[in-house]
């Protein structure tokens, strides 16, 4: 449950520094054991004590980067996130051995940038620049 | 005679090929074939794990608007400054005008439910076009809306923003090919977010408001102005 008593002792358990990076990036002071982290650096995690946290909020994820956004949490974080998959991926040995061989590396919603995604197009522009056309005098 | 033809015929191969190419750094890649020089410019990697650099920098490299993001001197650090607090205000306050024409619009009211609250992003609903700045376009815009479409949206204060919700919004999508229906409201007004679906869920259209607001950080336009 969220109380007073428990923003100070997630601040006493997290540290100082900690704290300040949560306030500001997640809003509140949150204290769990990290159960990993992948590739892009993003840390994971989980607090299943129901005195600390209220169920649905027990798994979280602290970004690397500062400007954050969903897509950067990969496939396999994903599903532990939302509890599609029960154990970490470092410790889902299901889903490592299922992870196939042709799987591509995680790119973030490039949206916006000079790589966002544009699918091959055939139909004509919307959207045209002016070319003026002028009659010469007296032809019309 | 024969060497014009060829002649004439590389350079159509020429130009398709410069239009099948991709002209982003990122997709340079993946590109299969190509002819063109590029050992003059830098590989740009498509996919990398760093933080400090990670790959939304990496794609921005060259562009104007990393340009812009950069600042060149004293001045400029402080525009920059000027410009990221008015994004920060407005992506904190962004109150869209709803503009419910079909099934869309109820998940459009799902976002403002208690499930994915919209309130905590700041985005309340405005019922007034002159007190909004988000148009959420959600659902069939017919011929005989599109006139209201584009009053209300000229009512709007700037800056403003839309947002296409759904494939009919975005062009057209089941009743493309029907007599009555714009093919797309962005034959209509122009639009900044389109968010697929039919309907797209509450979450995607939330996810929406965020890319919206990921545009409105991109906004540097005191800076812009210094410049020129």
């Amino acid at each position: 449950m969220v109380s007073i008593g428990r923003y100070i002792r997630n601040i006493q358990r997290s540290g100082i520094r900690k704290w300040m990076r949560d306030m500001m990036y997640i809003g509140d002071a949150k204290y769990g054991k990290c159960v990993g982290q992948d590739q892009f650096g993003n840390k994971y995690y989980e607090n299943l004590d129901p005195a600390d946290e209220v169920p649905g909020r027990h798994r979280w994820v602290d970004y690397a980067q500062h400007e954050y956004n969903a897509t950067q949490v990969p496939a396999e974080w994903h599903a532990w996130v939302h509890h599609i998959r029960n154990r970490p991926p470092p410790e889902d040995t299901v889903m490592q051995n299922l992870s196939p061989p042709w799987k591509g590396p995680w790119v973030e919603n490039l949206t916006g940038t000079r790589g966002a995604y544009k699918p091959y197009n055939t139909t004509a522009a919307k959207i045209n620049p002016w070319e003026p056309k002028t009659i010469p005098r007296g032809s019309a | 005679m024969p060497a014009s033809v060829f002649r004439s015929a590389a350079v159509v191969n020429a130009s398709r090929r410069a239009v099948s190419r991709p002209q982003l750094g990122i997709n340079v890649a993946r590109a299969i074939h190509s002819t063109s020089a590029q050992s003059a410019q830098p590989e740009i990697p498509s996919s990398t794990t760093s933080a400090s650099m990670p790959i939304t920098q990496l794609a921005k490299q060259g562009s104007n608007q990393l340009s812009l993001e950069t600042p060149r001197n004293g001045m400029e650090y402080v525009l920059s400054t000027v410009d990221k607090v008015v994004n920060w205000a407005r992506q904190g306050s962004m109150w869209p005008m709803t503009f419910g024409l079909a099934c869309c619009a109820v998940e459009m009211m799902h976002m403002a439910t208690s499930r994915y609250d919209q309130d905590r992003l700041g985005v309340v609903f405005r019922a007034s076009p002159r007190q909004s700045d988000i148009m959420i376009v959600a659902g069939t815009l017919t011929n005989k809306m599109a006139p209201a479409l584009r009053k209300v949206y000229d009512q709007m204060p700037e800056p403003r923003w839309v947002i296409s919700m759904g494939s009919c919004a975005n062009g057209g999508g089941y009743y493309h090919y029907s007599y009555s229906v714009v093919r797309g409201c962005d034959r209509i007004v122009p639009v900044d977010i389109y968010v697929p679906g039919c309907p797209p869920t509450a979450e995607a259209l939330l996810y929406g408001m965020l890319q919206l607001q990921r545009k409105m950080r991109r906004n540097r336009k005191s800076v812009l102005w210094y410049r020129k």
